[in-house]
């Protein structure tokens, strides 16, 4: 490019407003970019939530358990799919909590009807449903302690009611994995049973922990949670239903409001760095009337002028885009430490500068400089040659 | 070789009943009326006259930078008037060489990319360039100070830095305004000096404005402008 010199060296010149510009350009795609990278987590996060799928336990508390008979009642409620017992056993592995994996007591055929995340191979399956002290777990865990298929173990619950005077044997029938592209987020660490085990070996006296609902349309989770616990309303028991992560789902829709918040301080922050680069520009493009009147008067078409001043605006862009992005990556990889923010972003895989974020950033980096570079470039463009260099 | 292109080839300017009128608001400014001049090639002539008389706007119509209201003006074998305002521009980065009253340098590149500048447009190659460029500059005496800015440079070298630049690409027309009118006396008999050695050795048809009588004395003919009128 034989017109770089005339280019750089403007730059270099007025190095001082090159910088300053160049970091206002930075400051804002850092804030796209970091913003951007917020609210695709948060989106990510809402994506994943369950919303199909309900849990009802004790309106009091967890620690109390529901009635065996709800179970049947829950799932005679218009609009219910499916049901399933998961009690928390708190069961111990080595009699100690240091080595604690989530357990469940689940009804096997039911379970794996309504959790289809959790995928075992056929046969293991099979052999599961019909073995009572057999269990599955997660493949992590599995390999933590290098379980193999046909293993045996023990576990002891912390739970009153589930002590019943010596640890609980199980055999490992199955061993399960995910689709993490398909159902991320899929704790791998967790063990499952059989709850008519669970049931029996206490003599009859399991209750429910909760019940596992799962329903026909996610947008009647709020009518069939309802549905639920008026059910019960008049009973000595009374229930509380919500959505499987209900919790997770109004922390997320609060860091949404907080992402779109953000966005708009953003953008509103583009928009004025935007104005005072364009004033910039401007300026600088008019305190160079001269030259540009000189190179027209030597025979510069002027589609090249434009495009001399343009290309200097788009190459402020490109720098402010490039130290924008550097500044993302860093706030972007510090983003799981921030507090309320951090626990929506943590789940997202591959947190960092993706290549979205990257052309993104760069793609917005480019409209900024064209975009202040435009009034100069069409002034440049336009200026004529016998006003510009009339002297006296 | 036909007329035309014998004309090109040395540069004779014809301006032909002339206007050029200004608007300004509602007044209409005539500032030339019907004006007539033949430059022959290899010409160098001087262009007196008072201030606002009309040279720089004559000196415009020639150099192709300005359009006639009406009148023809045809220089080196080309009418401009039916060009388009890139044909123009084209024309001139081949046909005319700009020599201003304050020099009109690029302050941001340093001497020897201030006379390249004009070569940009061209196809020849970086080195052919940077030659060329080299090569105008010794024949002005800065081959030594290519490397300077214009802020480094006195206005007597300046103005020769900007001949070198008006020289590089061998118009055969050079259009001067007023090209020692910022000068000292000994800085403008260098300049005259040198644009004397480009009408006689290179044969370039000089047409200069100035209203300074040391360098009129310089060409070889003297024309009066007076209200837009040549009165000699
Ligand atoms: N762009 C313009 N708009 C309006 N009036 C102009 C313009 N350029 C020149 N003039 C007027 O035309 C007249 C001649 O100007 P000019 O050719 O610059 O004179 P000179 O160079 O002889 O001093 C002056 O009255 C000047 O004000
Ligand atoms: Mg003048």
């Amino acid at each position: 490019m034989k017109f770089a010199p005339l280019i750089l060296k403007h730059l270099r010149k007025n190095w001082l407003r090159t910088l300053s510009t160049v970091l206002a350009m930075a400051v804002c795609i850092f804030l796209i970019c970091t913003l951007q990278t917020v609210v695709d987590a948060v989106n990510y996060g809402l994506s994943l939530g369950n919303a199909s799928r309900l849990v009802t336990r004790h309106y009091v508390s967890l620690v109390f358990n529901l009635p065996n008979s709800y179970k049947n009642k829950i799932a005679a409620i218009p609009g219910v799919q499916n049901t399933t017992i998961v009690n928390w056993f708190g069961g111990m592995y080595r009699g100690d909590m240091k080595y604690f994996f989530p357990n469940m007591a689940v009804e096997p055929e039911r379970f794996m009807e309504i959790y289809p995340e959790i995928m075992v191979p056929e046969d293991q399956k099979q052999a599961w449903f019909h073995d009572g002290r057999g269990c599955i777990v997660g493949r992590k865990l599995a390999d933590k302690w290098g379980w193999k298929v046909g293993d045996h173990f023990q576990l002891e619950s912390f739970i009153p009611p589930y002590r019943v005077g010596k640890p609980f044997e199980f055999i490992i029938d199955g061993i399960y994995d995910t689709d993490t592209v398909k159902y991320p987020g899929t704790d791998l660490t967790a063990m499952y049973f059989n709850y008519k085990y669970l049931y029996e070996a206490t003599g009859e006296r399991a209750g429910i922990g909760t019940i596992t609902v799962s329903i026909d349309d996610p947008k009647n989770a709020g009518r069939i949670s309802k549905a639920i616990d008026a059910a019960f309303e008049n009973s000595d028991v009374q229930t509380k239903t919500e959505t499987e992560q209900a919790f997770r789902a109004s922390f997320i829709a609060m860091a949404g409001n907080l992402a779109l918040l953000l966005n708009g301080i953003g953008l509103a922050v583009a928009f004025t760095i935007l104005l005072v680069t364009a004033n910039t520009m401007s300026i600088a493009v008019r305190e160079r009337q001269q030259e540009i009147g000189v190179l027209k008067t030597l025979g510069f078409p002027s589609g090249l002028v434009m495009a001399l001043v343009l290309i200097e605006a788009l190459l402020l862009g490109l720098m402010g885009g490039a130290l924008g992005l550097f500044f993302a990556g860093g706030a972007i990889h510090a983003l799981p430490s921030v507090p309320f923010i951090g626990d929506v972003v943590r789940q997202f895989p591959g947190l960092g500068l993706s290549p979205k974020i990257v052309s993104y950033g760069l793609g917005a980096a480019l409209l900024l400089g064209l975009l202040a570079g435009l009034v100069p470039a069409v002034l440049a463009y336009r200026a004529r040659i016998t006003e510009v260099l009339r002297q006296v | 070789m036909s007329a035309t292109e014998a004309a090109a080839k040395t540069g004779a300017v014809s301006v032909q009943n002339v206007r050029k009128f200004y608007q300004r608001d509602s007044m209409q400014i005539k500032v030339l009326d019907g004006l007539n001049l033949e430059v022959p090639p290899g010409e160098f002539l001087a262009l007196m006259g008072p201030s606002g008389s009309g040279k720089t706007t004559l000196l415009n119509l020639i150099a192709g930078i300005d359009r006639a209201t009406s009148g023809r003006v045809v220089v080196a074998g080309t009418d401009l008037g039916p060009l388009s305002e890139g044909e123009l521009a084209k024309w001139r980065s081949r046909n005319v060489g700009f020599i201003f009253q304050f020099y009109n340098l690029i302050p941001v590149l340093n001497a020897v990319e201030n006379v390249e500048l004009p070569l940009l447009l061209t196809s020849l190659s970086r080195r052919e360039r940077r030659e060329r460029a080299m090569t105008a500059l010794r024949i002005v005496g800065l081959s030594d100070r290519y490397k300077h800015y214009p802020r480094q440079l006195s206005g007597g070298q300046e103005q020769r830095v900007a001949i070198a630049r008006a020289v590089v690409t061998d118009p055969t027309v050079l259009v001067a305004d007023e090209p020692t009118g910022d000068l000292d006396a000994q800085s403008a008999e260098e300049i005259l000096d040198l644009m004397q050695t480009f009408n006689k050795d290179f044969g370039k048809t000089i047409v200069m404005v100035t209203h300074d009588p040391r360098a009129a004395v310089r060409a070889h003919t003297q024309r009066h402008l007076e209200k837009g009128v040549l009165t000699n």
